[in-house]
């Protein structure tokens, strides 16, 4: 059984880093291998320059945005035990859009992707707030994340509606991509990512603890809401990361999260590391063919996530879709 | 050991305790009877601090509790193994379970008699099988009070015998549990405290001996019964 996870993980990693090799050295301006290795001693000339200042920077938060949704997907379906739970669930594509919204068309700023985290920040802080009043439960989060993005949407919709001269940019940016690119903020983005990363890698275990019954779990009621409380934060933690990273990119929260568990099961410390794999790649991909399809033009990332998602998913639940009964 | 006074639980206006006073003994198995809608559930549910009724005093001396619905949804895609294995990922933040915890599960499947499906998913146990997977649970959870709703209805005849016997074992280790079970003649003989819920919604508590009579059954379950004693074991019969 783990010999086959082992294997199952080592594939995902050999596909990672095929990706990887894809989104930094081919494209347009193909590399190549030779470059490849030539890129391991820095040099001045041009080639470097945008292996360095555009391709490497691209990938990073290609890769950090994929798997940021991916583990806040698992985190969102494991602790509501739904599959259709994604990490936006708690008002992040709303928040997240309103906050670029209100930077591009209200303070003219060029530093969307800062204003689209904070945003995200606010709206999670006020679903969970709200829905820890009068009894905590996942259910109630869930609607009344619901209820936060709808509002939230009127909002944005209205923003465009009044400012009709800049929504054709509103919606090239609230369609997500890795374009918006500034050293400082990368740098900021990368040490928070990290930081993520270590609090999702503590909570793991306790994922493969609350897969048990919910009803198990209530005689220590306490132990399980804190944990749930603490899971979800950093869930929505992690979802605005991913938006600093690429802005509002949906369905990968929702896929990475369920093909890991069709080829793995439900030992989430498997999960963890295929959900890294799975989600990164993904955003790598998409990213690549993003840049090369229809070159010079560049087609928002999010319309290939949803373009290329959907029959990758749909592919795997007509070929590994039993567990899910009704 | 748990002590209740002065309950009074009212739901939907239904009012399901007033004014009730529970004892269950520390190390011996109580067992819950009474019929369907009595309470019994709720009562379980009370004890274990899920539901917060109107009015309670209650002085508790165990460690830890552990309680086993009587409906339980199972994780998809993990075997007996890991789902047994999930109960120890509670307290500690470690990645990795020590070989003392693996020994631990190979124990308990061993005595629950089911070590040959330590590897089959959990979607493919019988009825039977869940329920011993379940109690496992409250075995490696170190809890020394167990709160059990009805844990044996799927099981045949031996099982339950088995699984009845196990918590007899377990209550010299310290353990005390309170039972719910129908099989009145399984209780009598394994039961040492009894607690009867009757349709009026009135509750009598007592040690076997006074609990096995005719006329405390009948308050009960509202129907007469034949109870044949010999020196320690009750075989009660359904009088027409």
């Amino acid at each position: 059984m783990n010999k086959k996870k082992t294997i199952i993980i080592c594939i995902l990693l050999i596909l990672f880093l095929i990706s990887l090799y894809l989104a930094v050295f081919a494209g347009y301006k193909d590399f190549g291998v030779k470059m490849f290795l030539k890129s391991f001693h820095l040099s001045n000339d041009t080639d470097s320059m945008i292996l360095s200042l555009l391709r490497f920077p691209r990938a990073v938060k290609a890769i950090i945005a994929g798997i940021c949704l991916a583990l806040a997907g698992m985190f969102m379906q494991a602790v509501s035990k739904n599959p259709l739970a994604e990490p936006y669930i708690t008002g992040i594509s709303s928040g997240a859009g309103l906050g670029i919204a209100l930077s591009i068309l209200v303070f003219n700023s060029s530093n969307y992707s800062v204003f689209g985290f904070f945003g995200a920040l606010i709206s999670s802080a006020l679903v969970i707030i709200f829905s820890g009043l009068n009894r905590f439960s996942v259910t109630k989060l869930i609607l009344i994340g619901l209820s936060i993005n709808i509002f939230f949407s009127s909002l944005i919709s209205f923003i465009i509606l009044v400012s009709p001269e800049k929504s054709y940019t509103m919606m090239l940016i609230l369609s997500g991509g890795l374009t918006n690119n500034e050293v400082i903020s990368n740098g900021s983005l990368s040490l928070l990512f990290l930081v993520a990363l270590i609090f999702a890698g503590l909570l793991i275990p306790k994922l493969n603890y609350l897969r048990l019954d919910s009803d198990l779990l209530e005689a220590n009621k306490a132990k399980k809401n804190f944990y749930l409380i603490l899971i979800i934060c950093v869930s929505a933690f992690l979802s605005s990361l991913s938006v600093f990273a690429a802005g509002i990119l949906g369905f990968i929260g929702i896929i990475a999260p369920q093909i890991s568990r069709m080829l793995l099961g439900q030992d989430y410390r498997w999960l963890f590391l295929s959900n890294i794999f799975i989600g990164s790649m993904f955003i790598l991909i998409s990213d690549f063919i993003a840049r090369v399809v229809v070159y010079p033009l560049q087609i928002p990332l999010g319309l290939i996530v949803a373009f290329l998602g959907a029959p990758v998913f749909v592919f795997f639940l007509t070929r590994k879709g039993e567990m899910f009964r009704d | 050991m748990i002590d209740i006074k002065n309950l009074s639980f009212c739901v939907d206006n239904i009012q399901l305790f007033k004014d009730a006073d529970i004892h269950i003994p520390k190390n011996k198995i109580t067992v819950l009877v009474g019929p369907n809608g009595v309470g019994k559930t709720t009562l379980l549910k009370i004890i274990s601090e899920i539901i917060k009724p109107q009015s309670i005093e209650m002085t508790k001396n165990y460690r830890e509790l552990f309680y086993l619905p009587q409906r339980i949804k199972y994780p998809q895609g993990i075997t007996l193994e890991e789902y047994i294995e999930s109960s120890f990922f509670k307290k500690s933040w470690k990645w990795f379970l020590t070989n003392e915890d693996k020994r631990k599960v190979d124990e308990v499947l061993e005595l629950l008699e089911i070590p040959d499906k330590k590897k089959t998913l959990i979607d493919n146990l019988s009825s039977g099988e869940l329920q011993k997977a379940n109690f496992a649970l409250g075995l490696v959870s170190d809890a020394d009070m167990l709160l059990l709703d009805e844990p044996t209805s799927n099981m045949d005849l031996v099982n339950q015998i088995k699984i009845l016997n196990m918590l007899k074992k377990l209550t010299s280790k310290g353990i005390s549990t309170l039972v719910v079970m129908h099989d009145i003649n399984l209780s009598s003989s394994y039961g040492d405290y009894f607690i009867g819920i009757t349709k009026e919604r009135k509750i009598i508590s007592a040690e076997k001996k006074e609990f096995f009579t005719p006329e405390t059954l009948q308050d009960i379950f509202g129907i007469s019964f034949k109870v044949i004693s010999t020196d320690e074991d009750f075989h009660i019969q359904i009088f027409n």
